[in-house]
């Protein structure tokens, strides 16, 4: 009888529910389709080198999802509240029918478990769903290749979503038992009646405030233009403060600022439910600031967050480019050799590694010039790009490296071989997409001189490949000069390149994977016997360059969605409680003769004015934001910033809009069904 | 005289087969331009479903009801929703005050939901304020007016838009006997000097004498007709508490 009860109230209820039944699918289905990451891996062909950056992301979803699971309950209980105080009245008339304190939690208990049940079952369907989605992109961040498509289930993120979900429906019973013992039967019944208090501002005290928290918006967006991303400053601290304290004063005094103005402008203040909708959103930001100023703020960092990550990412392949053309390379630096004078190949031979049938190698040798890259481009800085050139590791001497050499190593990776004349040089570097000096550099030089004899640089357009697999330090600048010149060089060191061949490939990785492991520490077992030999196989340069990366756009995409869909959420059941409180009014409304229309007109633009307010000042903080991020991840190429604003406008405006939208639909049913 | 409205050989059924109430049973009445007609009946007589039907906000089973020469049981509900912003003025027992909006917003919103100009707005509250003596508290809010101060706000929200007809259900009801008195002669001002048509739904014997004309309804019928023609207030009153002692003292009465 009381399970019977609790299906038709659902049933009765769904449409209050939505919001409710939205929220906790969606967690469910990212909550899932995250914690299944690991299983995922299964479907890739995932070297080893990957697989410890796997091992790191999971662990750190599973620490991030203790947090988030923390929010999504504190979600869930929010809107179950929301749920609650709609219905007091029916609560009351159960009471007044003699239906005991107990029965009634039992009803509730029933109906969280359908409710909870049921957005379990389908957001774990969509979630399974999403991860296959997920597992492309996975491939795609690790830069992995997916060798067949299989459909992934993880059944140990099934029970840990069921597990932490569980727990939450739990607390909601619970706090549910809490409020129904705490009711008393007057209230109840008098829920529908009680208004909400009015709160009226002094209008000149409004726009004063207003002013001040523009002027401390504009100040702390001026402070941190200067000082940058720099958390240490006192200065950045100041300017977080003040955003803060402005952010919050704009939507304390928000409503006010705009009753005053609106008021002045006659046409529009008189116009259809115009007065009415001013001062409903005045009412509602009035007892909402705070809430609203926070969201702001959340949406604010999750925004700057996303995007930086992104074009992190991006700018990530952009620089990726050529370094990692070799099946495997490695160096030993003379300035890290134990006994001076040992090349790499009489290393290798001390530590009995060789070289199989299969496998094609190349020794050669590094020089140095006692030239920095700064030194040849310093007449083509100006103003505009003199900070191009700092935090740009290369400080060192300009590497240079024979033709012979170069042209072997083209051989190895089957490119094409090139020829110079006596005093020709080549440069390489990519540089070219960041600092615009070099390009300066390269139309109007068209010589560099090496110990006073110029050398004409043959080729027009930089090369954009580098001679080793590098994945710490991904920019590189060296040239390529004729052999003679060698001798009167300075050798830095001595480097080998290999390509594993056809056959045994999968061998050749393992025995240079391992080898190059041994000496992943400086002082380690082997550096002892024979120095520091720095190499990487081409797996495990890109496992480094991908792995760091995807682990963070995956922890931020986690928790940045997450946010969202909370910031949306709770957006959503403050508007639709708004809805409750305010249905006399719109009882009244329709009385004097307002057409549905204009109420359904009036109910979208509050709608729209409660997502948009914060949603709009968190893109403008966002804005100045992105400016500071991308300065302090020198993220400079513009088609980066303009792919990663797209993707993640796509995502905002497919959850906030899908929240909006059935806010507006849910709201409009409350009034409608009045 | 010109016909305002024309109610002919109404009938409102509730419930399905087998298990029918008639709330309204065949009434038939007009009332004419710039007329003040009070409808009284006790509890349960269909008093409100009438004005219910009258307002359109319920539709009638059967029978025309013709205000300002439209008939409104043949309209679809969205010429409906602009038949009632456009020729009705509504006042309610409990105000219906919007309590976020200042008096001056209230009466506006009546205005502005016609969308009439700005300019026009402003001196037709005006007008409507000095009428009623609320000007002084055009600025304030809802929760700062007393009783009487907010039906006549809302009495002033009815007829800004001037309309063909204005329906009170119950008009003082909430309101205590000073009030209720303030308010019923602004009625009878408005009736005289901007001829307004006023139809006043009452159970209170006092409140109903300040109209020209009584429909007593009992059981969904028109029971009675009572015309005050040139009497004094008095002896209106005085009639009035006759049929209601016939109607079977169902009806209460504050003097």
């Amino acid at each position: 009888m009381i399970f019977k009860m609790a299906v038709n109230n659902v049933k009765k209820s769904f449409k209050d529910y939505t919001i409710y039944f939205l929220t906790l699918t969606f967690s469910v289905c990212i909550f899932y389709s995250f914690n299944s990451i690991h299983a995922q891996s299964a479907v890739l062909e995932v070297g080893n080198s990957s697989i410890s950056y796997m091992q790191t992301l999971t662990n750190l979803i599973s620490i991030a999802s203790v947090f988030i699971s923390v929010i999504l309950t504190g979600l869930i209980v929010y809107a179950n509240n929301f749920i609650i105080k709609r219905r007091t009245k029916e609560l009351g008339i159960y009471m007044t029918l003699g239906m005991g304190k107990r029965k009634m939690s039992k009803i509730f208990i029933y109906e969280t478990l359908i409710i909870g049940g049921l957005s379990l079952g389908v957001g774990l369907v969509l979630g399974i769903i999403a991860s296959q989605v997920l597992s492309v992109m996975t491939a795609n961040l690790f830069a992995l290749n997916m060798t067949r498509f299989k459909f992934v289930l993880s059944i140990d993120a099934i029970i840990k979503t069921i597990v932490y979900f569980g727990i939450a429906f739990v607390i909601v019973m619970g706090l549910n038992q809490v409020i129904i013992s705490k009711y008393k039967l007057i209230d109840m019944l008098n829920a529908s009646k009680k208004n909400e208090d009015t709160k009226v501002k002094n209008p000149v005290i409004s726009v004063s405030l207003f002013l001040v928290s523009v002027v401390l918006i504009g100040l702390s967006y001026n402070l941190v233009l200067d000082v940058g991303l720099s958390t240490r400053e006192p200065l950045f601290l100041l300017s977080v403060v003040l955003g803060i304290l402005g952010t919050g004063l704009c939507f304390y005094s928000l409503a006010g600022f705009l009753i005053l103005m609106i008021q002045k402008t006659k046409k529009v203040y008189l116009k259809n439910l115009n007065i009415f909708t001013l001062r409903q959103v005045n009412n509602k930001i009035n007892t909402n600031f705070m809430s609203i100023s926070i969201i702001c703020l959340m949406l604010f960092v999750t925004i700057v967050s996303l995007f930086t990550m992104f074009s992190y990412k991006a700018n990530l392949d952009e620089s990726i480019k050529g370094n990692t053309s070799f099946d495997a390379s490695a160096v030993l630096y003379t300035s890290q050799t134990n006994e001076e004078g040992d090349s790499i190949e009489e290393a290798l031979d001390q530590l009995d590694f060789s070289f199989n049938d299969s496998e094609e190698y190349l020794f050669f040798n590094e020089y140095a010039l006692d030239l920095q890259v700064a030194d040849i481009v310093s007449p083509y800085i100006d103003a505009s790009n003199v900070h191009e050139l700092e935090n740009r590791a290369d400080d060192r001497n300009i590497k240079v490296f024979t033709l012979t050499d170069y042209n072997a190593a083209m051989q190895l990776k089957d490119e094409q071989t090139v020829t110079l004349r006596d005093n020709e040089l080549l440069v390489a570097t990519n540089y070219g997409d960041k600092i615009e000096s070099i390009n300066r550099f390269m139309e109007n030089e068209d010589a560099i001189s090496i110990n006073n004899q110029p050398y004409t640089i043959k080729n027009d357009d930089l090369i954009m490949d580098n001679i080793e697999n590098q994945p710490h330090n991904t920019d590189f600048f060296y040239l390529v000069v004729p052999d003679d010149l060698s001798e009167e060089l300075t050798l830095s060191g001595t480097r080998v390149n290999v390509d594993f061949g056809d056959d045994n490939r999968e061998e050749s990785e393992a025995k240079f994977a391992a080898l190059f492991d041994c000496f992943n520490t400086i002082g380690g077992e082997f550096t002892q016997e024979v120095g520091f030999i720095q190499g990487f196989t081409r797996e495990q340069a890109t496992a480094i360059l991908y792995g760091n990366s995807a682990v963070i756009i995956f922890l931020g995409l986690y928790v940045g969605i997450v946010v969202l869909i909370s910031s949306a959420a709770v957006l959503g059941v403050q508007q639709l409680s708004e809805a409750n409180t305010s249905l006399n009014r719109y009882t009244t409304l329709k009385k004097i003769g307002v057409t549905e229309k204009m109420i359904n007109r009036t109910i979208f633009i509050q709608t729209l004015i409660a997502f948009m307010f914060p949603f709009v000042l968190a893109v403008i903080h966002s804005i100045i934001g992105i400016i500071v991020t991308s300065d302090a991840f020198a993220t400079r190429n513009k088609n980066v910033i303009g792919s990663s604003s797209l993707m993640i406008s796509i995502v905002i405006a497919l959850i906030y809009g899908g929240y909006f939208y059935v806010t507006y639909v849910g709201y409009k049913n409350i009034v409608k069904n009045s | 005289m010109e016909s305002i409205l024309n109610v002919s050989k109404i009938e409102k059924y509730y419930g399905n087969k087998g298990n029918i109430t008639k709330a309204i049973d065949n009434i038939s009445f007009k009332v004419n331009k710039g007329e003040f007609v009070g409808i009284m009946g006790p509890s349960g007589s269909g008093k409100t479903t009438l004005l219910n039907c009258i307002s359109t906000i319920d539709q009638v089973t059967t029978g025309h009801i013709i205000i300002n020469d439209k008939d409104i049981t043949d309209l679809k509900s969205k010429p409906l929703e602009e038949f009632r912003r456009d020729e009705l003025g509504f006042i309610f027992q409990d105000f219906n005050l919007l309590d976020t909006l200042t008096g001056f917003e209230n009466i506006a919103l009546a205005l502005t939901i016609q969308m009439r100009k700005p300019n026009e707005i402003d001196e037709l509250i005006k007008s409507v304020a000095a009428t009623l003596d609320i000007s002084d508290v055009l600025t304030k809010y809802p929760y700062q007016m007393s009783g009487g101060q907010k039906q006549r706000v809302a009495s002033a929200r009815a007829i800004v838009t001037n309309p063909s007809l204005v329906l009170a259900d119950e008009p003082t009801g909430a309101l205590d006997s000073k009030s209720s008195r303030l308010l019923l002669e602004s009625f009878e001002q408005l009736n005289h000097e901007q001829k307004a048509t006023i139809l006043m739904v009452t159970h209170d014997a006092f409140t109903a004498c300040y109209a020209q004309r009584i429909i007593v309804i009992k059981d969904g019928k028109i029971f009675n007709e009572l015309i005050r023609g040139n009497s004094s207030r008095k002896e209106f009153f005085n009639k009035i508490i006759e049929v209601v002692a016939l109607l079977g003292g169902d009806m209460t009465n504050d003097i």
